[in-house]
């Protein structure tokens, strides 16, 4: 009896001790690993949309009427200039690809120009689609345009099209429907005079 | 403290192609040899220091309880250690914090805390956890570098084969993990018993 208290409570010390050191670190990085996150999904959209200085949430109904309208677009922000003046979109989406969805991010400045896309986390096949995240793929939609959806080759990229990777064409598919979202978003928003000015 | 309490880990009694180790996160994440070398160091530098944690608490845990015990030192150690890392070396996160969950259910660390830490003194659980690491290390170095290079055709991310070269994607895939764990086993014992006669 004596034996099992003992136990129990040496086994209770080194749990409270190893709680107190977690709640220590977790109350000493909490900030910080929230400044952290924030910085780099300001520099994830910026590396799309390169000429904005900050980013503004788009919220409330018009991010409903986005989202409910252009699936599989689930956030959208506006990017101003230095001045305050609305440069462009940036459109979060997630398709399906191969083995779950894919984080597309698409940036479109306000001429109608897709100014870059990039791909966020995802479950695809290593060295097949997780090809997405190479910049030869991702770079193919920079300077698209927005007039029709963009096509997917699987021989050569041409006109609005981009070439798929190599074995991963739902993969690719996959990416550009994201991209196509954005711009059918991007397109309500321009038709409803844009949002944020 | 002995010196071969280093050098044991390395090739006499590496983790994976002796001890047969950690085979899960192994096989998951050898897809390169720059994945090996993250999950390597991550892993050897949690450890070591798991090791030393051990080998201090040793006098101070019953044997009845000392599973739990280590467990929960171990994954205090990993928690902390990912939770500092994300908040003050982002840079160092983005490319190892993928490897740090996967550490907590690495069994070589509990293996090496039940198997060593317990029974020896810091100095030389100090050592063997870097020796064992180190080891680890280069055991996912050479699967990540034979499977890189045969289903990606390059090396570190460098293309070594040529354009013409057709990888064979299967090597890059869950199965490739498999076969190429399965005959560098083989040539490894081999290796060995040809020493031995």
């Amino acid at each position: 009896m004596k034996d099992i208290l003992k136990t129990g409570i040496i086994l209770l010390i080194i749990a409270a001790v190893a709680a107190v050191a977690l709640g220590l670190t977790n109350e000493v990085t909490k900030d910080k690993i929230a400044e952290q996150r924030f910085l780099a999904n300001e520099q994830a959209k910026k590396a799309v949309l390169a000429t904005a200085a900050t980013f503004e949430d788009i919220t409330g109904e018009d991010l409903e009427a986005i989202t409910s309208t252009f699936a599989p677009v689930t956030e959208a922000y506006v990017g101003l200039d230095a001045s305050g003046a609305v440069v462009g979109y940036v459109f979060k989406s997630t398709p399906n690809g191969f083995s779950g969805a894919v984080e597309v991010v698409t940036g479109i400045d306000g001429n109608g120009t897709v100014t870059g896309l990039r791909v966020g986390s995802h479950n695809e096949t290593p060295g097949l689609g997780a090809k997405a995240k190479d910049a030869a793929f991702f770079d193919q939609y920079n300077g698209k345009l927005t007039d029709g959806p963009i096509g997917v080759s699987k021989t050569a990229a041409s006109g609005n099209d981009i070439q798929a990777i190599t074995g991963a064409t739902i993969t690719s598919v996959a990416v550009t429907s994201g991209a196509n979202a954005s711009i059918d978003a991007y397109k309500w928003i321009m038709e409803n005079g844009g949002i944020g000015k | 403290m002995k010196l071969s309490n280093l050098t044991n880990g390395i090739i006499k009694e590496n983790p994976i192609f002796v001890q047969l180790l950690g085979m899960c996160p192994t096989l998951a994440v050898t897809t390169s040899a720059i994945n090996g070398i993250g999950m390597g160091l991550a892993t050897t530098a949690v450890l070591a220091s798991s090791n030393v944690a051990i080998a201090l608490l040793r006098k101070f845990i019953p044997a009845q309880v000392r599973i739990p015990a280590f467990v929960v030192v171990i994954s205090t150690f990993v928690t902390v250690v990912g939770m500092l890392m994300e908040a003050f070396l982002p840079a160092l996160f983005s490319s190892l914090g993928l490897f740090i969950p996967l550490i907590v259910v690495n069994c070589i660390i509990l293996a090496r805390a039940e198997a060593f830490a317990s029974k020896n003194g810091v100095g030389d659980s100090l050592l063997d956890g870097i020796g064992m690491g180190l080891g680890f290390t280069l055991a996912l170095v050479i699967l990540g570098s034979v499977r890189e290079l045969i289903g990606n055709g390059s090396l570190f991310g460098a293309a070594l084969l040529g354009a013409n070269y057709q990888p064979a994607l299967i090597m890059i895939l869950p199965p490739g993990g498999f076969l190429a764990l399965g005959l560098l086993l083989a040539l490894y014992n081999s290796y060995q018993i040809k020493k031995a006669k």
